[in-house]
Formats: structure tokens, sequence, C-alpha cells
């Protein structure tokens, strides 16, 4: 697929979307379009006690849209992407799950959700978790090096997703999961509304 | 789009009200935008 068959430019969109993280990243509690930190992940059924035993460098700027946990759980040892890991949220939950022999590898495009997810995987004193800087699209990671790939609410927000499914079955080994959570609609959006990229982040 | 991609054993979680009560709720209602979780394998 070439750009130009793209609903819309990738690059355009994805600094849009670092643009909106961005603010997430800086400033967590002024008002987005979408909810976020403890009350969101509250309602999207996180276990309270594995967010409340979170500081609040790791929740707060969480914008997931659904559970990537709940139709499965990670198991101890597993090896796990996430894609698009923000702040680190859904990453900390993984590392949680798989146990210090597991391991777990978040990627984002974002500099300030890095650096809030790495300054709290040193706080938390957490070897096996790493942060990448890194596209869906191009995942720092080698072939078949994941049992699973977990993401939340970032694939919508990739303007090749033929691509980014490639990509996700590259880094899974054979019958390795790719558990996430993202938005769908239930009604046909029009062209130009599919063609409006200002639509795709607000 | 999953089966495509080559992804097998393919389960889709209920709706989620994700926007719900958010400033996205009114565009999220316009086109029955819900949250869901996914999960599929990639096969042997």
């Amino acid at each position: 697929m070439t750009t130009d068959d793209l609903l819309v430019d990738p690059e355009t969109l994805r600094e849009q979307v670092r643009d909106k993280y961005r603010e997430v990243a800086i400033d967590p509690h002024a008002r987005f379009h979408f909810h976020t930190g403890r009350p969101l992940a509250a309602k999207l059924g996180y276990e309270n006690a594995v967010v409340a035993a979170l500081p609040d460098r790791a929740v707060e700027s969480f914008a997931g849209v659904g559970n990537p946990f709940s139709l499965r759980r990670l198991q101890p040892g597993e090896r796990v992407v996430d894609i698009g890991s923000g702040a680190g949220f859904d990453s900390f939950v993984a590392a949680a799950q798989v146990g210090r022999e597991g391991r777990v590898i978040g990627v984002d495009m974002t500099p300030e959700m890095l650096a809030k997810s790495r300054a709290t995987a040193v706080q938390l004193d957490l070897h096996h978790v790493a942060f990448r800087d890194g596209l869906a699209e191009a995942l720092p990671v080698v072939d078949g090096w994941a049992d699973a790939v977990i993401s939340n609410g970032v694939i919508n927000l990739c303007a090749d997703k033929q691509a980014v499914f490639a990509e996700i079955r590259r880094v899974l080994r054979p019958g390795g999961v790719l558990q996430y959570a993202d938005i769908a609609n239930g009604r046909i959006v029009p062209p130009e509304a599919l063609r409006d990229i200002d639509l795709w982040t607000g | 789009m999953l089966d495509e991609s080559g992804f097998v054993d393919i389960q889709i979680g209920p709706p989620v009200d994700t926007f719900g009560g958010a400033t996205g709720q009114e565009k999220a209602r316009a086109f029955d935008v819900y949250g869901y979780a996914f999960s599929a394998r990639k096969p042997e």
C-alpha cells in the first residue's frame, strides 16, 4: 500500500498524535475529549489492587479505550511488546502479570511519554521492563521475540493499519497472541469524515 | 482486518462506553463508537 492509498498522510497524523499525547504526558489533568488516569482505569475494569500499587506518574497519563487484559491474562515468564506504551500504565500491569522472569518492551514515539515511563520503571526498580522509541509500523523488536503483543487505543491512530498488523505478526512467535483494546464504530463514517485528519485525534 | 492479516482464533469482548461522560461523547455517539478488547493468535 502506498501513502497515496491511505486516507490521511501518516506523518502528518503522527505529528498530530504526538502533539496530543505530549499534552497528556505534561498536563494529564487538563480537559481532553477522552477520560484519563485512575478514573478511566476503574471504568475499564482494571484490577483495583494492581492500579493502586502504581505511582501517580504511571497512571495519570493513561488514556486507553479498553482493557487488553480482559480476554486473556498474561502468563508468568512471557515476553510482551506494548505498542504505544505512553507513560507505561499497561506495560506496568503487564510486568506484574509476567513477573520478574518475563520481559516487557514498551514502544512509543512521544519523547515526553518515554521520559515518564522510563522514570517510573527506575522508581519501581523494574529491570524486566524497557521502553524504546519507535513506531507501530516499525517496531524496534527482533523477529519472533514476543509471546504476546498488547496495545490500547493506538492502532486506530495509525494511518496504515495493515502495516501495523504485519509488523505485529513479525514480532510475535508462531502461536503468539495479540491482545489489544481499540475503538470501533457501529455506523458508517462518511468518506469526507474519514479523510478529515482532525477527526482522527479529536 | 485481523483475519485478512493472517490471525486466527479471533475474539472480541463486549463494548465499553469509553467516551461516556467525556467531552468526546457527542462525536462518539454520532458514529456508535465504543471500546472493545480483541484477541487473536498468530498461527503456529
